[in-house]
C-alpha cells in the first residue's frame, strides 16, 4: 500500500509523455535496415570493377557459383575491410558514450582527451620495439602484442585524466580538456621519438596507420582485436542504468545503489579496451565517438539503456560511409579514413561547442 | 531507529563535527536545525553514508558502512540539497531512476504508473515531457523528491521501517510549495517511516518536526521537541541574534520572531557556552 494516493494522478500514462522508448526503438529499426544497406553497398564498392557481389556472398554459403577472382576480392579484401569498419564505429561511438557518461559530460571523447593518443603511443611502441621484447614475451603475445600494447597505453591515459580532471567527483570540464592536451602532447613526443628512431619499413606502416586507416584489414588483424571489441560491445548495456544515475553525480548514483568506485574502474577499462583495440588495427579516428551519441541524443534523449546499442549501430554506419568517401575523393587512390572524419566531424564539434558554451563556463 | 554514536569529521585541519550522537525514530520526523557552517549537511552525509566519518551509525540495528550500496538503496533514500543534471533528461526520465528494482522486476506492482503518482504529489503532474535542464530551481528540486519518493514509495517494507534523508529540501520552495513538500515528509512518517531533515525554517521545523537536534561549531546544543529545543536562549545563543519565541494560535507549537540581529554574535556565543548549553 502506498502511503500516498492522489486523486490527480492519472489512472494510465498521458500519452506516454517524457518516455522516448518508443522512439528510440523505431529509430533503432531504421538505423538496422540503414546499417543492411551501407554494409552491402561498402562491399560493392572498389577499385575493382564488375564483381558479382551476391553471387559471391551466395557461393560461400553453397549456392550457385563465383570466380575465384570475385571470391577473393569479396571476401578476402573487403569483407575483412567492411567488418573492422563496421565494429570499430560501433566501439568508438560506444566508448564516446560511455565516456561522457563517466565524465558527465557532452564533450568529452577518447580521441580528443589523449585516450587515443595514449592507445596510439602503446601500438607504436610495440611496432617499433616489440622486436626486442624477450623471444618468450612475444611467443606468447603472438599478434595480439600490438592490440595488448595499445590498451594498456589507453588505459593509462584514460586513468590519469580521469584522476587529474575529478575532484570530489566533480569533474571539470576545462580541466579534462586541457589535461587531455597536455596528455596527448606528451604521448606525442614520446611516440614521435619512436618514430625517429624507427627503421624506413616500419616509418612506412607508421604514418599510415597514424592517419587512420581501415585499408590494411586483414581476417588476421581482426582476430587479435575483435574479440577484445566485441566484448566491450557486449558488456557496454550493462554500465547503462549506473550511467544514467552518474548523470546526477556521484552521490546521488551511490544513494541510488550504484557501486560507483566499482562502476567507474570497469568504465574506464572497457572504454581502454575497446579504443586500444580500435587504435590497433586501425589507427586514429577521431570525432566518431563524439558525433554519433550527440546526434541520438538530440533525438532520443540520454537514457543509456536505448543509447549504447542505437550508438552502436549509428557509429558502424558513420565509418563505412566515411570508408566509402576516403575511397572515392581521391579514386583510384584512397584517402585515409582519419582525414575524412576530421573534416567532417571538426566543424560539428565547434557547433556543439557554440549550443554549449555553458557548459565550458563551469 | 536511527542511531549514529560519536560522529567526528574533520576537514583539513577543521573539525566539522566533533563527537555527536544523534537519534532519530522510524514513525517520526527529526530535524537538524543550526545556523550556517554549524555543520548540519556534514551530519546528514555521514549518517547516510556518503562520507567517511569516525564513530559508527546504525540503520535499524545495521552498521551502515557494512552495506552494500545497493542494499541501502532500498531501505533509503536522500534528497541532495541541488543537483546539476548532466544529460536533457525528461521529468519522467529522470524520475523513472528511482525505480531501484529496475523496470525487469515486478516486485512493485504498478512501475508504470508509479512515476506519474510521485510526480502528481509533488504537483507536477503535465510536466513528464519537459527538459529537467529547462525547469526552474524550485520545479527541479521537486522533481528530484519524486525520484526520491519513488525509490522508497513504501515507507515500510517487509515490516522493516524506510528513511527519507532530506537535505534543506524547501530551500528553493515558494510558501505553497514549502507546504506540500513538508506535508510529503509528515505523511511519510505517519506512515511508519524515518524522516531526517536538514532546515533551515525554524517555524517549518516547529510546525512539522516531531523532534529537533540543533547543531553549532559541530555539536549537539540541544535535542527534544521543538518546544524544548526552541527556547529564546538556546536560539538567540547558537544563532547569534536576538529571537524571541512565543506561542500562537492554532497549532501551539513555538512561533520564532526575529527581533534583531546582533552586533555582537561573538560576544553571545561566548555567553552561551559559559551557560554550558
Amino acid at each position: 500500500m502506498a502511503f500516498v494516493t492522489s486523486r490527480l494522478a492519472p489512472r494510465r500514462p498521458a500519452a506516454l509523455a517524457g518516455d522516448r522508448q518508443m522512439r528510440a526503438l523505431a529509430l533503432r529499426m531504421a538505423l538496422v535496415l540503414a546499417l543492411i544497406v551501407v554494409m552491402l553497398f561498402s562491399l560493392g564498392w572498389g577499385a575493382a570493377s564488375g564483381i558479382d557481389v551476391p553471387g559471391a556472398l551466395a557461393a560461400k554459403a553453397g549456392i550457385g557459383t563465383a570466380s575465384l577472382r570475385d571470391m577473393a576480392i569479396v571476401w578476402d579484401i573487403r569483407m575483412p575491410r567492411m567488418v573492422t569498419g563496421a565494429l570499430v564505429g560501433a566501439a568508438l561511438a560506444v566508448s564516446g558514450t560511455v565516456m561522457q557518461g563517466l565524465f558527465r559530460n557532452p564533450l568529452a571523447d577518447p580521441g580528443l582527451v589523449g585516450v587515443s593518443a595514449g592507445a596510439g603511443f602503446g601500438a607504436v611502441a610495440a611496432i617499433v620495439l616489440g622486436g626486442f621484447l624477450p623471444v618468450a614475451v612475444q611467443a606468447a603475445t603472438g599478434a595480439a602484442l600490438i592490440p595488448l600494447a595499445a590498451f594498456l597505453g589507453g588505459w593509462a591515459s584514460t586513468l590519469v585524466l580521469y584522476k587529474i580532471a575529478t575532484r570530489g567527483g566533480h569533474t571539470s570540464v576545462a580541466t579534462m580538456l586541457l589535461a587531455g592536451i597536455a596528455l596527448g602532447a606528451l604521448t606525442g613526443a614520446v611516440t614521435g621519438f619512436i618514430v625517429y628512431r624507427a627503421s624506413d619499413d616500419q616509418l612506412r606502416d607508421l604514418t599510415f596507420w597514424g592517419m587512420g586507416s581501415v585499408a590494411g584489414a586483414t581476417w588476421a588483424k581482426l582476430l587479435a582485436a575483435g574479440p577484445i571489441i566485441v566484448l566491450t560491445l557486449i558488456s557496454a548495456p550493462f554500465l547503462a542504468r549506473a550511467l544514467d544515475a552518474l548523470a546526477l553525480g556521484e552521490p546521488v548514483a551511490n544513494h541510488l545503489g550504484v557501486d560507483v568506485q566499482r562502476m567507474k574502474r570497469l568504465a574506464i577499462l572497457s572504454v581502454a579496451a575497446s579504443v586500444g583495440a580500435c587504435v590497433a588495427i586501425t589507427g586514429g579516428i577521431g570525432f566518431v565517438g563524439i558525433v554519433v551519441p550527440h546526434l541520438l541524443r538530440l533525438v532520443q534523449g540520454p537514457v543509456h539503456r536505448l543509447l549504447l546499442p542505437n550508438a552502436a549501430i549509428l557509429g558502424a554506419i558513420v565509418v563505412l560511409l566515411a570508408d566509402m568517401i576516403s575511397r572515392t575523393v581521391v579514386a583510384p587512390a584512397e584517402l585515409p579514413i582519419g582525414i575524412v572524419t576530421a573534416v567532417l566531424g571538426g566543424p560539428f564539434f565547434l557547433w556543439i561547442l557554440l549550443k554549449n558554451r555553458a557548459i565550458l563556463e563551469m | 531507529m536511527l542511531e549514529a554514536h560519536s560522529i567526528t569529521v574533520t576537514y583539513g585541519s577543521r573539525r566539522v563535527l566533533d563527537r555527536v550522537d544523534f537519534t532519530a525514530k522510524a514513525g517520526e520526523m527529526t530535524a537538524i536545525v543550526g545556523p550556517n557552517g554549524s555543520g548540519k549537511t556534514t551530519l546528514l552525509k555521514a549518517i547516510t553514508g556518503e562520507i567517511n566519518a569516525g564513530g559508527v551509525t546504525r540503520l535499524d540495528g545495521q552498521n551502515i558502512a557494512k552495506m552494500s550500496p545497493s542494499e541501502l538503496a532500498t531501505r533509503r533514500a536522500v534528497l541532495p540539497q541541488s543537483g546539476h543534471v548532466a544529460f536533457p533528461f525528461t521529468v519522467l526520465e529522470l524520475v523513472r531512476l528511482g525505480l531501484t528494482r529496475g523496470f525487469a522486476t515486478s516486485a512493485t506492482s504498478g512501475q508504470d504508473t508509479l512515476p506519474h503518482q510521485a510526480l502528481a504529489r509533488v504537483g507536477l503532474s503535465g510536466f513528464e515531457g519537459r527538459s529537467v535542464q529547462e525547469l526552474s530551481g524550485g520545479e527541479r528540486q521537486r522533481v528530484q523528491l519524486a525520484r526520491v519518493l519513488l525509490q522508497i514509495w513504501e515507507p515500510v517494507l517487509d515490516d522493516m521501517p524506510r528513511w527519507l534523508f532530506l537535505d534543506e529540501p524547501v530551500s528553493a520552495l515558494d510558501i505553497g510549495h514549502q507546504l506540500v513538500v513538508m506535508q510529503i515528509a509528515h505523511d511519510f512518517a505517519q506512515m511508519g517511516g524515518g524522516v531526517v531533515a536538514v532546515m533551515h525554517d525554524l517555524n517549518l521545523t516547529a510546525m512539522f518536526a516531531d523532534r529537533v537536534t540543533l547543531l553549532d561549531q559541530g555539536r549537539v546544543q540541544g535535542v527534544g521537541t521543538p518546544k524544548e529545543v526552541f527556547t529564546d536562549a538556546h536560539l538567540s545563543a547558537c544563532y547569534g541574534c536576538t529571537l524571541r519565541t512565543n506561542t500562537p494560535p492554532p497549532f501551539g507549537g513555538p512561533w520564532i520572531l526575529p527581533q534583531a540581529a546582533s552586533h555582537h554574535p561573538n560576544h553571545i556565543r561566548a555567553s552561551a557556552r559559559a551557560r554550558h548549553f
